[in-house]
């Protein structure tokens, strides 16, 4: 439905259809595989090409760069195969014509790193015999299987940190666009530090943009200005980071450890790694077993938190990490009662939210303002 | 009081970019050549500027190289509209795209890649404690003050207030006339169109090496365009050009600082205001500058090209 790292105008649009056509369809093949069928016919490794489709440059240090990653880890388990890679690709016609080239040039298995929708479903259809994976989509077909990450978990662990650390308790936010992965970092986040500090807030800027570093700069400043001491986002560069460490508060970050750029601000990020699971998917496909699957990679197996900070205290760290284990050890912080930011029950009592429904969650909880 | 000081603050920050590129193209405009190239010029000099401090970590470099890129390119897009002739239009749209491709070209190793060094705040001592302003007004880089103060009034006074200054405004007014006074008017067309691209590169560097530390593509963003519409709302004239420019960053933050303080307006108007004060910024000089238009009004032979023999 919603891309997480990049959306179109047009994609933003038919959000609300896909929204519609997901409540007619719960059960949109998320987690499940998509359909029972026979697997796709193995494939020599020496005659296998692997392709992946890149919203971004490679280079970016974020999300892109973490799929790059993956494909380089493929390539060393399967030095034999070919890879083909393309970066940058629009969200327009371009793209189903840049994901016909990969089938033209004999690729086996195509991964599209961001949502393509359509444009790439019409490239699947008429290549049965291609094994496809979309990441963040919602529509899985004979031959298209989907993949995300749980990132509201390492978000709620770091809002734990959050919560700890913030001396005014107002937190803040660099939002790309109102869509699910916004919603359910801020709501993981805020629900991290009102465990421990139940007076919290979140402001969120929204910027309209994935990448924007000139807003992005603008934003933080914004927020510091109106009293935040720490901020999260879900950008692909460093630009809050850096704002944050000019002004002497703290932040949490997106995609890859770029502390670097700001070693006192810097208090975790959310870190994808998508190495282990390209890897299995392409074992699959060269064995002949590849099925169509619906994949939400959990916390340590393709999302985490980063390593702490230098400024993160050891009492925080300490606090912060025991919510992690409770949550690698089944327990869900995403349990009722949750109201939303206009005072409603969304979640009674005794109810947790599902995975299918953190995935898709479209509302702000209580404490939550700007979205 | 802080809403105040950060508003000022991030405006004057953001409002550089404009102000620089805008001051460029003032001089370019003054002499009777209409640049269009600025945007691609102020993509050239943000790369300039990355490149550079990824080799050499000194911002000051930085910025320098990014002028002498901006003048190269300036002297290639002055000889073709001075001395060839050229359209200075189509000339101008040449140089964007070949400014913006180049740029992106040369930029994508640079890509997502924060300035390892870049221009520090320098709080002035004494001024800066100034309650409400000081903070915003005086702990700012080296090149704000350069661009908001330095600048601005150097070419003030030298246009309106020295012998040269009257030769480039003639230059620009009346070609033919200033030629028959002995005025080199292709000699001083060319260099004018040139130091302008070159602050319209340096523009470009300022945005990479003090405003948003990076390199992405298209980190420009647009802003060349509205630098080129801010001459004209600022009737040509530096003092005002900057102050125009300050104003366009303080309405660009309004729409951050509204969506930090909670104000019941939708995110995707405030978002809007940046457009909307573009459209504003054109309108309103022909409505409000009406009675001063001989004032503000443009060169009399801006965006013609001069032939002696023809005149």
């Amino acid at each position: 439905m919603i891309d997480l790292r990049n959306l179109s105008r047009r994609g933003f649009l038919n959000m609300g259809a896909a929204a519609g056509a997901s409540l007619l369809l719960p059960k949109s093949g998320l987690v499940t595989p998509a359909r029972a069928q026979t697997p796709l016919a193995a494939v020599a490794e020496e005659d296998a090409v692997i392709a992946f489709g890149h919203t971004g440059p490679v280079t970016d240090e974020g999300w892109t760069w973490s799929h790059d990653q993956g494909m380089k880890a493929v390539q060393a388990a399967f030095p034999k195969l070919k890879t083909l890679f393309v970066e940058s690709i629009p969200y327009s016609a371009d793209a189903t014509r840049t994901f016909r080239q990969f089938i033209s040039e004999g690729a086996n298995m195509v991964f599209a790193t961001s949502n393509y929708g359509d444009f790439l479903y019409d490239v699947a259809k008429r290549s049965p015999d291609v094994a496809f994976f979309e990441c963040d989509g919602r529509s899985p077909l004979d031959n298209l299987g989907t993949y995300y990450v749980a990132h509201w978990y390492p978000s709620y662990v770091t809002g734990v940190a959050a919560g700890l650390m913030s001396k005014s308790g107002k937190l803040g936010y660099v939002a790309s666009f109102p869509v699910p992965s916004v919603y359910s970092g801020t709501n993981a986040f805020l629900m991290g530090a009102r465990s421990v500090n139940p007076n919290a807030t979140l402001q969120t800027i929204v910027i309209n943009s994935w990448f924007d570093p000139q807003a992005a700069t603008q934003a933080g400043t914004a927020l510091i200005d109106n009293g935040a001491d720490l901020l999260f986002g879900i950008m692909d560069e460093a630009g809050y980071l850096q704002v944050a460490e000019q002004r002497g508060a703290k932040a949490v970050m997106w995609n890859t450890d770029i502390r670097r750029y700001g070693p006192k601000a810097y208090v975790s990020s959310i870190i994808v790694d998508f190495k282990e699971f390209y890897v299995n998917q392409v074992r699959q496909r060269l064995e002949g077993k590849w099925v169509p699957s619906g994949n939400i990679l959990p916390m340590t197996g393709g999302v985490d938190r980063d390593a702490w900070g230098e400024s993160v205290p050891e009492e925080v760290r300490k606090q912060a990490d025991a919510a992690r284990d409770k949550i690698l050890g089944g327990w869900s912080p995403f349990a009722g009662e949750i109201k939303d930011a206009k005072g409603a029950v969304r979640v009674a009592a005794g109810q947790t939210m599902t995975e299918e429904e953190l995935y898709n969650w479209d509302w702000s909880i209580e404490g939550v303002s700007g979205l | 009081m802080d809403l105040i000081a950060g508003l000022l603050q991030t405006s004057i920050l953001a409002g550089g970019v404009l102000a620089l590129a805008a001051l460029g193209e003032v001089l370019a405009e003054r002499v009777g050549v209409v640049n269009l190239g600025v945007e691609g010029l102020m993509a050239l000099g943000a790369i300039t500027g990355i490149a550079t401090v990824v080799a050499v970590p000194s911002p000051t470099l930085g910025f320098l190289l990014a002028l002498l890129v901006g003048l190269l390119f300036g002297m290639i897009f002055a000889t073709a509209t001075v001395h060839v002739r050229a359209n200075q239009i189509l000339c101008g749209l040449a140089l964007t795209l070949i400014g913006t491709g180049l740029a992106a070209t040369i930029g994508k190793a640079y890509s997502g890649m924060p300035a390892p060094a870049t221009f520090a705040p320098i709080a002035i001592p004494i001024l800066s404690d100034i309650p409400l302003v000081g903070r915003a007004l005086f702990t700012q880089n080296i090149l704000v003050y350069l661009i908001y103060i330095v600048l601005p009034f150097a070419l003030h006074h030298l246009m309106f207030r020295t012998r040269h200054g009257l030769d480039l405004r003639a230059v620009g007014e009346n070609p033919a006339a200033a030629d028959a006074a002995g005025i080199p008017v292709q000699k001083i067309r060319f260099w004018y169109v040139s130091a302008g691209a070159a602050l319209a590169a340096g523009s470009g560097a300022y945005l990479t090496l003090a405003f948003v530390p990076s390199w992405s593509e298209g980190v420009v963003a647009g802003r060349g365009w509205i630098a080129v519409s801010l001459v004209i709302f600022a009737g040509y004239r530096p003092l005002n050009a900057v102050l125009a420019a300050l104003l366009f960053g303080l309405i660009t933050s309004l729409g951050f600082v509204g969506q930090a303080r909670n104000w019941p307006i939708a995110a995707p108007f405030l978002s809007m205001l940046p457009y909307l004060g573009t459209i504003a910024l054109i309108i309103v000089p022909v409505l409000a500058w009406h009675k001063v238009r001989r004032l503000m009004a443009a060169p009399a032979a801006l965006g013609e090209p001069y032939y002696r023999d023809v005149r």
